[in-house]
């Protein structure tokens, strides 16, 4: 591993002096003589002392310049237009430019805006006397101290509120709480990003429990700013379906295709409007390719749960899997196309009721050192 | 199918799947089959019930089991039952049995009510679930034992069961009874039947049992004191 190569130049430009003899032999004359060692070890860099590398404000300014002017760029190579080149835009572009069958996605070629790039850093905290510009830079996690401090002095502010309201006499215990509405408070990662230092998690806990008081406290609406700076709003999760859309065939008849799977079965179902209720599964009666009831229950379930037992015609095909998974594939695609008959507050209600989650339990796989996924071999104590 | 098995865990899970327990996020909350509950007015619901509706509305839900419906016919009390009955995954046949044994009840009853005079009838139930249901309340135990060491040495205490915990029971001395104690000739639905039949009417071993484990809870009172929780 540490051989040493002994590179001689001059037998090296002696065999292009065979080749091409353009070479100045003034020069080769000089140079035959020089023997150049050198040494794997020397080539070797002690990555460890380096640290983790740090970036300049004007390195990554430049690379900010570079991303746009490569943008407008990628945008007239594609023939769009440079002006509204989205990063949506961006990523297709490259995903034709560069296709990659890269399992790992952070492997593929990228091209995103620096900032999402290189990792936030702090610019240097102490001036050119050596003292920092911040008050709590000794704590050593200065934004987090100074958070909590702020924090505490908001507290303050709103008691002293509550004394001044109390003195005048117009103190009501159930006054304005904050409304927060559907969020959730940052978690600790996200906390991290914006303090741009990392905080263990005792201290994220102190920070959510500070919060909460703060909260609990009457008056508090006048710090609402502040608090929701902190919190992420929830979106609800029916804005998250995806449903197939309605088409109409040659008889006028609404239809809509939908695709399901559960363990290794995968199944195409057409929902068809007729009104008549006949279900054909792979060219077979469903009675015929279901002969246990339970599988022909779960087929019914989502049009028993809408009610619309008979007012449906299933064309469905499956392949794959046993005959628990078939019909459990076969159910999710139904659902699924059942979706765009209904209205919304339907489709809400299914959700709830499981319809639309894909289940996502597979076999487990077998372990070495073991039987079975979970069963070990006999324990025996010699 | 990794792509939308991955699909489902964002954004609250470690980027390892969590292989030894279950395959969804504990973020993930548990399915409402039952069609009545989604058709009561906002104006009939507490107000607990109408946080979990909201809460409902923002989080993802766990897909239903294949063992559920929204049916009539869909009992949870029996689901569970064929569950423990089943043996080597084969649902198949403990379905069968299961049929059989309500058939076999209902027979048994009717045959009852049409031997039976006048005022005897109306005493005479006939549907099978509800035979099973009270039968399975009558095995249910209200107090059971546990094994707690102190000084030395392991005393049965007398301890509260949940209600998962006296379900589970009951249902597991039926089976266990009826596949060990019974003549070997006898078919399983025959057995259940008539362990059933007995149970609805406070006799047979399943009950004796019951009685047995509560003496022995009795008898043991003396050390409740030891339960620390």
């Amino acid at each position: 591993m540490a051989a040493s190569c002994v590179r001689t130049v001059g037998s090296f430009l002696g065999k292009c002096t065979k080749c091409s003899s353009s070479i100045n032999t003034v020069a080769t004359q000089v140079l035959l003589s020089r023997q150049v060692c050198v040494s794997s070890a020397l080539c070797r860099k002690n990555l460890a002392a380096a640290g983790p590398e740090k970036f300049t404000l004007e390195y990554i300014q430049k690379q900010v310049e570079e991303y746009e002017i490569g943008k407008r760029h990628l945008a007239n190579m594609m023939g769009e237009d440079s002006e509204n080149f989205t990063q949506e835009d961006i990523d297709k572009s490259i995903a034709y430019l560069f296709p990659s069958s890269l399992f790992e996605k952070r492997a593929r070629p990228l091209m995103k805006h620096p900032d999402e790039i290189f990792p936030k850093q702090r610019a240097v905290q102490w001036g050119a006397d050596g003292r920092p510009f911040h008050f709590l830079f000794y704590t050593g996690k200065q934004s987090y101290y100074s958070l909590m401090h702020d924090l505490y002095g908001k507290i303050l502010k709103i008691e002293k509120h509550q004394d001044r309201l109390r003195a005048k006499g117009l103190f009501s215990q159930d006054a304005q709480l904050i409304s927060l509405g559907p969020s959730r408070w940052l978690t600790k990662e996200e906390l991290e990003l914006l303090l741009v230092e990392t905080i263990s998690t005792h201290d994220y806990d102190r920070f959510i429990k500070l919060m909460e008081r703060m909260l609990a406290m009457p008056y508090s609406s006048t710090e609402e700013e502040f608090v929701q700076r902190y919190r992420r709003q929830l979106e609800a999760q029916s804005m998250k379906q995806m449903m197939p859309p309605l088409e109409k065939d040659e008889n006028g008849v609404a239809f809509s295709t939908a695709e399901g799977r559960r363990k290794t079965s995968d199944s195409s179902v057409i929902l068809r409007d007729c009104g008549s209720g006949h279900i054909t599964i792979n060219g077979q009666d469903y009675l015929q390719y279901f002969p246990v009831l339970q599988d022909r229950e779960q087929l019914m379930f989502p049009l028993q749960f809408m009610g619309v037992l008979g007012r449906f015609n299933l064309e469905c095909t499956v392949s794959g899997g046993g005959r628990s998974s078939q019909a459990g594939a076969l159910r999710l695609a139904i659902s699924r196309a059942l979706l765009s008959f209904l209205s919304e507050g339907d489709g809400e209600a299914m959700r709830q009721a499981g319809l639309l989650t894909p289940d996502p339990r597979v076999r487990e796989r077998k372990k070495p050192g073991q039987e079975g996924a979970r069963r070990k071999f006999t324990w025996k104590k010699r | 199918m990794a792509a939308s098995i991955s699909g489902l865990l964002k954004p609250w899970t470690p980027r390892v799947f969590l292989v030894r327990w279950s395959r969804y996020n504990p973020y993930y909350l548990e399915p409402e089959v039952s069609k009545e509950a989604y058709s009561r007015p906002e104006t009939e619901l507490s107000a607990e019930e109408k946080e979990q509706r909201e809460l409902k509305a923002l989080r993802p839900i766990k897909a239903a089991t294949s063992g559920v419906t929204s049916s009539v016919f869909d009992d949870p009390v029996i689901s569970k039952f064929i569950n423990m009955m089943m043996k080597h995954g084969n649902k198949v046949l403990a379905r069968e049995i299961m049929t059989q044994t309500l058939e076999n009840i209902k027979k048994k009853q009717v045959e009852k009510y049409h031997k039976a005079s006048e005022g005897e009838r109306e005493v005479i139930e006939c549907n099978p679930y509800t035979i099973f249901h009270q039968a399975l309340e009558n095995c249910k135990p209200v107090v059971g034992l546990a094994s707690i060491q102190k000084g030395g040495k392991y005393y049965q205490v007398p301890i509260p069961l949940t209600d998962n915990r006296r379900r589970f029971l009951a249902m597991k001395w039926m089976i266990t009874e009826c596949q060990d104690n019974k003549h070997r000739r006898t078919h399983m639905y025959e057995k259940l039947s008539q362990e059933l039949l007995a149970a609805f009417g406070k006799e047979g071993n399943v009950i004796k049992k019951k009685y047995e484990l509560h003496k022995m809870a009795e008898a043991n009172r003396a050390y409740a004191h030891y339960r620390w929780w």
